[in-house]
């Protein structure tokens, strides 16, 4: 077998001496047999002549014995491809315009695959994954929320379908560079989190059992690419020290490069140095930052899983309900974790990218069939002289095979160069840390296509130069008899990308009236010329409020003196991001409900002028001022959802509440509501308003805040002095989160606005192909009805009669297109009602609008080339006959 | 000269592989020597004798080599490989037995 293997390429390798010695072999032959029958006494012509009839074909005796040597298989596909190749080049136009089809077809999908495959398909770098569940808290006020750490351990303790639990906590530390102080993100994680993943930091340890512990020695893991870009990736940095906020830290580590976690990680913690700093470790009720990741026990489901953690949390309720009150539990794959939000969006798109190339390979097919016609004679000739009619086959499908792997090359250059244009698309957070590029995986997909296209765009047309007659092809100068059977394919094709374009365009539509929708809806604040800028005052120094009020004060009053800032304050949240904080609080004089059920808002703590610089509007009362001071009577504001669902039909001003529920023994401490102010939607544009209380900063000091800053002209222009500013106040004291306002309402809608680029840039190309279908069909249509319409228009028939009826061949296909087109997107637009806002997947005017677009370009496409009609002189086209 | 047969279906190779079984031949010499051998009754068309010659040697039952021939030319030499002696044997024994009873079904002429 290998022998014969080796036997076939040999003479394959061999292809030139193995000729000539054939030829070499067989001229010995004849001559041989000449010598004889001239012995014989034949005259030499006479010899000649026998020989030659003897031997027969001489290109069949050689052919044969190529088949023999077993080198024919290879070789006429080596034929059939540089035939193919020939014929190609033979026809550039036709080429081209193949070749370009499939390229933005292959392209779209590449690229789209390469950040499918980055964001929810790539293995992430943990052991097992599958196996890997992450857990946090909900409770039915607010939805998911954190973990208390306390909760944890004992989840811990009484779990047993967990082989393991660790605890990841996100943290965030200012550290004094030895440029620009920087705040950095980090993990303080369970001593068994590294080891449970399957990560070993690539140089020195992990963190050890007893580091579980409050009060242990603080310890860092560096990620790689902070160990890089801060310490020169220098290995000598292990075992020295690093100064976070105030403490110093031994770097006893580094984590690998592939290390990524759903937050950002710059830097790891054992969670006991976390807790050495934080009474959160040891309060219940605290919910800060904490996930719980674990490992199913082997032979575990999730689901058995799940139920058992539901027990747990019910016990743990039952147990302390004054925080764990109707508080439960969710588990969701660690995999889904790192792409939940963004999935939908991407497969909607990855559908989109298909159904350009279906356009695009039947857009491609129809080229070949068009062009099939003006070959059928070729091929006619090509079976009338031997060749099979599957060899015919095959040779068709080398040459779609040929378009679709230039294609495919092209279209993976397009990629190439579109994937960092896409990239720049998606928000950081949504990446989590995938890297989006060529690689195999991509690669291989990319092959996959080209082999998809090639059967889809010449499938058609090869198995139609098939069914031909030979003998009618070859009588009368090539009267096509099969074009009935081939307009009927074509016109199916043009009808199907109508269709295909249909679809994709409602799905765009949709979209764009979703966004429209969305960014329509009143948020509550107005973004313009309004800039954000986070710190946090982590070191020692703001220990204590007054210094912490000191600092806040001193900012702002500096940066109100600024030129050109209108006004300025700082809030500890602003909308339309995700962590915010929230309390329980109690209305004086409301009924008590169970723990669980107590009024639970959002609590803002921001400066005078707050309002003013968002552009709330005040409803009631008044807003915070200079007044609202440390010793002051506390007060505090509300929005409009809580001034009506805890003050119904009265004015809230003047009532009080107090934070927590009150308890023996305890002397309330009552803030009195002064001003109700508009709902902002806190929690994206999508969400409705939650209850909101606002408290005056100096009276709840906050060492996280956002400093917000409104300006006459472009707020950017401020960045270098507010950073003067806060540099001369405190050196070490870093900024973070630079962007604008206009910026952060951008962000919030960034998913929907990827999918509405890309489904627009996509409809848009399916759109121009299925154009230029509609149009190749009626213009060739048009050249062989040439005849036909130069007998009616001399048998009398009017010019406008002719160009209807050209024209309702070219609307027969569009409307054939709109019908099947809208009742594909009926089912396929529902896929996609996740990504819609305020719009019905099945939207009647969407629908309407599409299908009257798509029949005016069906309209246009068929109206330049019908126009051709009306050129025909009846005497040229009758003296064709 | 017309009573010349046809070679039936696969005796070929084996007219072949016995040709060579006595020295190592040129294709024009296999011919020669099959036409003689058989007083003239069986002739090998040209253009079934080479492709037999290179299916022969693909599966390795025979190899070539150049050499020259008897009047100095240059001449393309087959022989016999061991496998092609095998072969040779087995099909010479079906052959006898397929001959021997396709004679005793037709019985004595």
């Amino acid at each position: 077998m290998l022998d014969d293997l080796f036997f076939r390429v040999r003479s394959l390798l061999r292809r030139e001496t193995v000729e000539s010695e054939m030829e070499d072999e067989l001229r010995f032959h004849s001559e041989h047999q000449i010598e004889k029958y001239l012995k014989a006494g034949m005259s030499r012509s006479e010899a000649l002549r026998r020989v030659r009839l003897e031997f027969g074909g001489l290109e069949q005796v050689k052919e044969d014995c190529r088949d023999a040597r077993g080198v024919s298989l290879i070789e006429t596909l080596a034929q059939d491809l540089r035939y193919g190749g020939r014929t190609l080049r033979k026809w550039p136009g036709f080429a081209a315009a193949a070749l370009l089809t499939l390229a933005l077809g292959i392209g779209a999908n590449t690229a789209i695959f390469s950040v499918v495959y980055g964001i929810l398909l790539r293995p992430l770098p943990f052991r097992d994954v599958s196996r890997l569940v992450l857990l946090n808290e909900t409770t039915p006020r607010v939805g998911d929320v954190s973990v208390s750490y306390p909760n944890f351990r004992d989840w811990r303790s009484q779990s047993h379908a967990f082989a393991e639990m660790a605890a990841v906590n996100a943290v965030n530390f200012n550290m004094a560079g030895s440029n620009q102080p920087e705040n950095i993100s980090g993990l303080a994680v369970s001593p068994n989190f590294l080891p449970m993943m399957g990560v070993q930091p690539v140089m020195g340890r992990g963190f050890t059992p007893d580091e579980e512990k409050a009060g242990a020695a603080p310890v860092v893991l560096l990620s790689y690419a902070l160990w890089q870009s801060q310490f020169g990736a220098d290995r000598r940095m292990i075992g020295q020290t690093i100064r976070l906020d105030s403490h110093t830290a031994t770097i006893v580590g580094v984590l690998p490069p592939e290390f990524r976690w759903v937050e950002k990680c710059d830097v790891m913690e054992p969670i006991g140095v976390w807790a050495t700093h934080n009474d959160s470790a040891t309060e219940r009720g605290e919910r800060g930052d904490l996930l719980v990741a674990g490992r199913l026990a082997a032979g575990l489901r999730m689901e058995q899983a799940r139920a058992e953690m539901e027990t747990i949390a019910a016990g743990l309720a039952r147990a302390y309900p004054e925080v764990n009150d109707q508080c439960g539990v969710k588990l969701r794959p660690l995999r889904e974790a790192f792409s939940g939000d963004v999935r939908p969006a991407m497969l909607v798109l990855l559908g989109a990218a298909l159904f350009v190339l279906l356009v695009a390979c039947a857009n491609v097919a129809n080229l070949f069939l068009m062009r099939g016609a003006v070959r059928s004679r070729e091929m006619a000739v090509r079976i009338a002289i031997g060749a099979s009619r599957g060899r015919i086959v095959r040779q068709m499908l080398t040459e779609s095979f040929l378009v679709a792997l230039l294609g495919g090359v092209a279209g993976v250059g397009l990629a190439m160069a579109g994937i960092p244009a896409i990239a720049r698309l998606i928000p950081p957070d949504t990446l989590a840390g995938a890297s989006l590029g060529m690689n195999g995986a991509v690669l291989l997909f990319s092959a996959g296509l080209v082999v998809l296209s090639m059967f889809l765009s010449g499938l058609a047309p090869a198995l139609h130069s098939m069914s031909g007659n030979v003998q009618a092809e070859l009588k009368e100068g090539g009267k096509t008899t099969s074009a009935g059977a081939r307009n009927r394919w074509r016109g199916l094709l043009a009808a199907s990308e109508v269709g295909l374009a249909l679809v994709l365009l409602v799905g765009a539509g949709l979209m764009l009236k979703s966004l429209y929708r969305l960014l329509a809806v009143d948020s509550g604040f107005r973004s313009a010329h309004v800039l954000k800028l986070e710190m946090d005052l982590r070191t020692v120094q703001y220990d204590k409020d007054p210094a912490v009020i000191a600092f806040w004060q001193q900012t702002l009053d500096r940066v109100r003196a600024l030129p050109g800032v209108e006004s300025a304050a700082i809030g500890t949240d602003i909308p339309l991001t995700d962590d915010h904080s929230r309390a329980d609080i109690t209305v004086e004089g409301m009924a008590l409900p169970s723990p669980g059920s107590f009024p639970h808002p959002d609590i803002h703590i921001v400066s005078p002028d707050y309002e003013k610089t968002l552009g709330i509007r005040l409803l009631r009362g008044h807003t915070f001022t200079q007044a609202n001071r440390e010793n002051a009577p506390r007060v505090a504001m509300v929005n409009v959802t809580a001034a009506q669902r805890l003050f119904p039909g009265t004015d809230p001003v003047g009532k009080r509440f107090m934070f927590g529920h009150p308890g023996a023994g305890r002397k309330p401490q009552w803030l009195t509501i002064v001003g109700v102010i508009a709902d902002t939607r806190m929690y994206g544009l999508a969400n409705p308003a939650r209850l909101e209380v606002y408290l005056p900063f100096r009276q709840s000091p906050s060492n996280g805040m956002v400093l917000l800053v409104k300006s006459g002209q472009e707020p950017t222009a401020l960045v270098s002095a507010i950073r003067g500013i806060v540099t001369s106040i405190d050196r070490e004291q870093p900024i973070f989160g630079i962007a604008t306002m206009q910026e952060v309402v951008n962000a919030s809608v960034s998913t929907r606005r990827i999918t509405l680029i890309l489904l627009g840039l996509f409809s848009g190309l399916a759109l121009v192909l299925a154009g230029i279908g509609i149009y190749g069909v009626i213009s060739y249509s048009v050249t062989q009805r040439a005849r036909e319409i130069g007998i009616r228009i001399a048998l009398g028939a009017q010019r406008g009669d002719v160009l209807r009826l050209v024209l309702a061949q070219g609307a027969k296909i569009s409307a054939a297109g709109i019908v099947m087109g809208s009742a594909a997107s009926l089912g396929l637009t529902r896929l996609m009602a996740k990504l819609l806002y305020a719009v019905s997947a099945a939207d009647p005017a969407t629908f309407a609008v599409v299908a009257v677009v798509l029949a005016l370009i069906a309209m246009v496409a068929s109206y330049i080339p019908a126009r051709r009609t009306l050129r025909v002189d009846p005497l040229i086209a009758l003296r064709q006959e | 000269m017309n009573d010349r047969i046809e070679l039936p279906q696969g005796t070929l190779d084996l007219l072949i592989l016995r040709t060579l079984a006595l020295e190592p031949q040129h294709g024009w010499g296999i011919s020669e020597r099959v036409q003689q051998m058989s007083s003239d009754v069986l002739r090998i068309q040209q253009g079934s004798l080479y492709p037999a010659l290179h299916r022969l040697e693909r599966r390795g039952w025979i190899k070539a080599h150049w050499g020259t021939s008897d009047n100095n030319r240059r001449a393309k030499y087959y022989e016999l490989s061991r496998s092609g002696r095998r072969q040779l044997a087995s099909e010479r024994d079906l052959w006898r037995k397929l001959t021997a009873a396709v004679a005793q079904v037709l019985g004595p002429a």
